[in-house]
């Protein structure tokens, strides 16, 4: 089905109201990127996940949680003091590392495979989108 | 199928109540948080009056004899299915076989586990809920044994991990302490039957929840508070929420399992939107009431209802990308 002008400005308006810069929807036969300019947002969220990244290996074999769906990281529950995972944590796949609040609702971010936990990239309260790199796993050997 | 491999206390079937047979003195019955049961069943597509378990004491550990969609709502838990965490209101699925086990309640009183389609006992008089008064109702109208096996209807639903904001956080409180409940409530019936002094002593006071406290009603501990000259009443018709003040003066509050009628004097009503605080607060921790208008009661209860249509709005929100996403 073809992707339809109307489906565009909605989709563009969704992504200017989450606060998500950029969305790709890629079916058989079309592929569509769209980019909001989000300039000053993208410059103060960057800041402070830099000094927290390492600098990486020469070879990065490191696998990478991301956010499934736009909204506002969160690395523990509310209703706890401990973040879902913390540096040096052994998890398996599918292991929750933090949510993605959206409204009323948490999302869960799951670790794509098994291992350590490396670094929680994302800050709790940042803004996420799809495909948001969220914690950084050292996978097994 | 779910089999209970493991329960304490009165952990029953409810749904949100038997509403239609007041008139014959069968009480309402139903959730004590009719607000968490309502969630479990909107994040798992249920009609929201599907029934659910209530679980007030722990251990629980119970067995899914199929694949199915599952919720916890209402209190704060610790919950491990097969090894894997399940965070405070939450849906998850169990595989044929799983155990879920209920580990502790680190606050709140009831946990509501909901499934995917609901557990699937009789209506008996429009509703599934367990009737303790009336044994009947829910299963075998008592409440849950080791060894009995709930059906669950089928669902066709096809459901990932999710989670919600608890109530407590989305409709908290102004100047809510820990271990202190505020429950607003309208003033009754003989509320002019205490003196200025003696109405005064109920607002300020803090009551302690006694563990004589259930299903039935919530017996209070504190100063004793008296009417001016003792009231004898003819037996009337009440509601859970209403607050009676027995000749020892110690406030009883009537919940969901209460009878639907008594003589005590009323002095004040829990209004409907905090009722569920009620059934949330522990044993042995304390409740203040808050006097309210009736205009801000019903404005209270449409802040509850507020709650509730946006969870309903996100879920179905959050349904339709993943279902454009996987198609």
């Amino acid at each position: 089905m073809p992707i339809k002008l109307t489906d565009i400005a909605r989709l563009a308006q969704i992504l200017e109201k989450s606060g998500v810069d950029t969305i790709e929807i890629e079916e058989p036969g079309q592929s569509l990127k769209l980019v909001v300019d989000t300039g000053p947002r993208m410059a103060a969220s960057a800041a402070p996940a830099a000094p927290a990244a390492p600098a990486a290996p020469a070879i990065d074999h490191s696998v990478i949680a991301k956010a499934d769906v736009a909204g506002h990281f969160l690395a523990a529950h509310p209703w706890r003091d401990q973040p879902f995972v913390a540096q040096g944590q052994r998890i398996e796949a599918g292991t929750t590392v933090g949510l993605v609040k959206i409204g009323l609702l948490y999302a869960p971010i799951v670790a794509p495979a098994a291992g350590t936990v490396d670094a929680v990239i994302a800050e709790t309260g940042a803004t996420v989108g799809y495909g948001t790199p969220i914690v950084r796993i050292r996978p097994l050997s | 199928m779910i089999e209970i491999l493991s329960v304490t206390g009165p952990a029953s079937v409810q749904d949100l109540g038997r509403f239609d047979q007041y008139r014959f003195g069968v009480g309402t019955s139903g959730a004590m948080d009719d607000v968490a049961l309502r969630a479990g069943n909107i994040l798992l597509g249920n009609d929201e009056n599907a029934a659910g378990i209530e679980i007030p004491m722990l251990p629980f550990k119970l067995r899914f004899d199929r694949n199915m969609a599952f919720a916890l709502t209402g209190a704060d838990v610790e919950a491990e299915i097969s090894g894997r965490v399940i965070p405070p209101w939450w849906r998850s699925r169990a595989r044929t076989g799983d155990v879920l086990t209920i580990k502790a309640m680190p606050r709140g009183a009831r946990l509501y586990l909901t499934v995917g389609g609901g557990i699937d006992v009789p209506m008996v008089l429009g509703s599934r809920s367990t009737q303790f008064r009336g044994e009947f109702g829910g299963w075998h109208g008592r409440p849950l044994q080791v060894g009995d096996i709930l059906p669950c209807a089928a669902s066709t639903a096809t459901i990932g991990e999710l989670g919600v904001e608890p109530a407590e956080i989305t409709l908290a409180r102004p100047n809510t302490a820990a271990d202190e409940t505020i429950v607003r409530v309208v003033i009754a019936g003989e509320y002019d039957g205490f003196d200025a002094a003696t109405q005064a002593l109920f607002w300020s006071s803090s009551w302690k929840i006694t563990p004589q406290s259930n299903r039935y009603g919530y017996r209070l501990q504190g100063p004793a508070v008296k009417p001016k000259a003792p009231i004898e009443k003819r037996s009337h018709g009440i509601v859970p929420g209403v607050i009676q003040i027995p000749p020892n003066g110690q406030p009883i509050i009537q919940m969901r399992d209460a009878q639907t009628s008594g003589g005590y004097p009323k002095i004040a009503t829990v209004i409907g939107a905090d009722l569920w605080r009620v059934g949330q607060a522990r044993l042995g921790s304390r409740l203040r009431f808050e006097q309210t208008a009736y205009t801000d009661a019903l404005a209270a209860e449409a802040e509850m209802s507020a709650y509730l249509d946006r969870l309903r709005t996100n879920v179905r929100l959050v349904e339709e990308t993943r279902i454009c996403r996987s198609s």
